[in-house]
């Protein structure tokens, strides 16, 4: 029978990976994702989880070994955030590029300097051009349910890639809320065992990651580019079965929350959507149009979906949790996107962005206010007058 | 809990030279030079260990120069490792076979897992994952075929590069005369001196080929991760001519510069220790990487080896009388 329990995000996520039947799992701490490896341990030595736990040496070594353990065929499963993420950096293509389809739970973390602990997508952004899916949970029932579904999509014989299941670390990692804990059957139903192709075995004498002439690059990297054009067919169905055996109500790519008639919207990703939907609740009680597109999959990024959400509404603010410093726009890493799957529309919304949960600060209802203020003028006026807002530092 | 049973495979010594397995694991096809030791070396261990093995081959010589794409050189499963990475990839391949060995998913031997990498790929960049690895306990051998530079990149440096060495990073010049100026790192004493899994160490040389393949023997049939220095001269990096790669096998031992041993469980073992060892300038003149060298650094090396033989000898511990196999007459 699910189990209704009160789980933090790095519980939701342990419990998951274990109703997955991880084989091999590789830990090493750093605070906020610790704690997913603490529970999965906690696992291991009562016997509930039948995995090897192995204590990776830092994070480089926690991505090789999940590399060498789905490439000998087994479910792998491994974590990190903020500067850990980017210390394993040399791993995420040979992965990707290597098909292992490893899951990487990401609670994100602030990168350095000065340390800081809070939350700030900016660690797992760094990897978004790397080949991996990547998409962020908005509570830990859906860091639970994004667990499963990573799996599932990444080990489909038309996808296996490699996932990093993100959540925002604290918001997320560390405050407890209701989840649904699947029964092991329905999971059963929805993952299949992992099966790898041409694992490595004395009955396959296979030969993995050969180097190659520079004229056998290219066509390498259009079977990754075209693998990726198939994959939002594979999230469609997957979303879809598991909407039915769990009884969730998911869209694939994007929460459209009130949007259809709406004049202002607010693009985001990650857990203050929370927020965004109760401020978008009040805009409407005082009469202002407004609705919230939160993208579950930055990876692949669903431009057609996008586009087609976002084509009716005048004015869209992208709310951004990382940095991209120098880039397009002066803002973060979101805007880019989102303007580039808006181009095309013959009537295209104004976009403007604001730099908002910076180093881990709470995004509050009256930040959304301010930014409807904003968003609603841009509507009236038909243009951004301003590329980007830095939240807080802005004279209203 | 009852232990279980990964079936470990096990493995008998060759009696001789001629009676070693004819199969070849390590197969025509790759483009390594004329004369390659590492090579010569991969032939020879791929040979000991057989069929069920599975190689992990971090960055460096025995990946560039051997895995073209389709026509790779070995006859059983090979993956790539980063050159960081050797370590924890091979931890990985044991970790999954433990599990799938326990879960009925895999029910053959337990595969053989091999990590064949450079000196830099052991000791250098790749030092954490080999130490890791070690300290974890997987049942693994790693190798480190030691050619004594960064060679595939072009003759680099490495923590294993000889004082005096001419690199294209330690280039021999009016203010710095020697080329390189620091000592070797030891990589056995390394792994020795910390790491209490670690139930066997040795080291091998490819001009004693049946010396070397018996040890890869022994190390694989301990159930946990074993460690081997083999020393591998290299043509190109060194300057010698290609026909003389066994030679400066033999010279690198009979002067001391190498020292052939066995570690088990703390008990050393020698093999091959010559009687009197002759000048290392001997194994030095052979070779271009040392040409530029005055007498007070060869004197300095001189020195360096001394010491090392002192400690050997003080040790005092019986050598094994096995000749060198390249050298044995057939019986009439």
């Amino acid at each position: 029978m699910p189990q209704e329990r009160n789980l933090t995000g790095c519980s939701a996520a342990a419990q998951a990976a274990k109703l997955a039947e991880v084989e091999v799992i590789c830990s090493y701490p750093i605070r906020p994702y610790t704690a997913i490896m603490m529970e999965l341990a906690k696992m291991v030595a009562n016997g509930e989880l039948k995995a090897e736990f192995v204590h990776g040496e830092g994070e480089h070594a926690q991505l090789s070994v999940v590399l060498g353990a789905s490439a000998a065929g087994a479910r792998a499963y491994t974590g990190s955030a903020g500067v850990g993420v980017t210390y394993a950096f040399e791993l995420y293509s040979p992965i990707a590029g290597g098909r292992y389809p490893v899951q990487m739970a990401i609670a994100d973390r602030t990168l350095d300097p000065p340390g800081d602990f809070g939350s700030e997508h900016t660690d797992a952004m760094s990897f978004r051009d790397q080949g991996w899916l990547m998409g962020w949970a908005c509570s830990p029932q859906e860091v639970f349910d994004n667990t499963l579904m990573g799996f599932r999509i990444g080990e489909d014989p038309r996808v296996m890639l490699p996932q990093a299941i993100c959540q925002d670390g604290y918001f997320l990692s560390h405050i407890p809320d209701k989840v649904i804990v699947a029964d092991p059957a329905q999971v059963k139903e929805f993952l299949p065992p992992y099966k790898a192709p041409h694992s490595l075995s004395p009955t396959c004498p296979v030969s993995h990651g050969p180097q190659i002439r520079p004229d056998q690059g290219a066509p390498m990297d259009a079977q990754r580019a075209a693998t990726f054009l198939e994959v939002p067919k594979v999230i469609e169905e997957a979303t879809a079965d598991f909407n039915r055996i769990f009884g969730r109500n998911y869209d694939p790519f994007l929460e459209k929350y009130r949007l259809e008639d709406a004049e202002i919207a607010f693009f985001i990703q990650g857990a203050h959507a929370n927020t965004c939907r109760k401020a978008v609740d009040a805009m409407r009680k005082s009469g202002v149009k407004a609705g919230m597109a939160r993208l579950r999959w930055l990876r692949p990024w669903p431009t057609h979906e996008i586009a087609v959400a976002l084509a009716h509404v005048k004015a869209v603010g992208s709310i951004e949790t990382s940095t991209s410093y120098g880039g397009a726009m002066r803002g973060g890493n979101l805007i880019h996107e989102l303007r580039a799957s808006l181009y095309d529309l013959e009537e295209r919304p104004v976009v403007t962005s604001f730099m908002a949960g910076l180093g881990g600060e709470t995004i509050w209802p009256e930040d959304f206010h301010f930014m409807a203020k904003v968003l609603t003028k841009m509507a009236k006026d038909k243009r951004a007058d301003q590329y980007v807002r830095w939240l807080g530092f802005e004279a209203d | 809990m009852k232990p279980f049973d990964y079936k470990f495979q096990t493995f008998e010594p060759i009696k001789s030279f001629r009676s070693a397995p004819r199969e070849e694991i390590y197969v025509p096809g790759h483009r390594t030079c004329a004369g390659c030791g590492p090579a010569l070396n991969y032939r020879l261990v791929a040979k000991a260990a057989g069929r069920d093995t599975i190689f992990v081959g971090p960055t460096g010589c025995m990946y560039v120069a051997n895995s073209s794409y389709l026509c790779t050189p070995y006859a059983v499963a090979w993956i790539h490792a980063q050159i960081t990475n050797g370590g924890a990839v091979a931890s990985g391949i044991e970790a999954a076979y433990k599990v799938m060995a326990r879960e009925g998913k895999y029910d053959g031997p337990f595969p053989n897992i091999i990590v064949m990498a450079g000196d830099g790929g052991s000791v250098d960049i790749g030092l954490q994952a080999m130490s890791a690895l070690m300290y974890r306990g997987h049942k693994v051998l790693f190798i480190c075929y030691d050619n004594e530079s960064y060679a595939n990149t072009g003759i680099q440096t490495s923590p294993t590069t000889p004082y005096g060495a001419a690199t294209t990073f330690t280039p021999p010049g009016k203010a710095i005369p020697e080329g390189k100026t620091l000592f070797p790192k030891d990589p056995p004493q390394l792994v020795i001196g910390g790491h209490p899994a670690v139930k066997y160490v040795s080291t091998t040389s490819i001009a004693y080929p049946l010396d070397l393949m018996n040890k890869v023997r022994k190390a694989l049939s301990y159930p946990g991760p074993t460690f081997m220095h083999m020393f591998t001269p290299c043509p190109k990096g060194w300057q010698f001519d290609e026909s003389l790669t066994v030679e400066i096998g033999k010279l690198a031992v009979d002067t001391g510069m190498w020292t052939l041993y066995e570690w088990e469980d703390g008990a050393y073992r020698y093999q091959h220790l010559p009687k009197k060892y002759k000048p290392v300038g001997e194994y030095m003149k052979l070779q271009g990487r040392f040409a530029h060298l005055k007498e007070e650094h060869i004197a300095k090396m001189q020195a360096f080896v001394d010491q090392k033989i002192a400690h050997v000898k003080a040790t005092a511990i019986p050598v094994e009388a096995v000749p060198p196999m390249a050298v044995k007459k057939k019986k009439k």
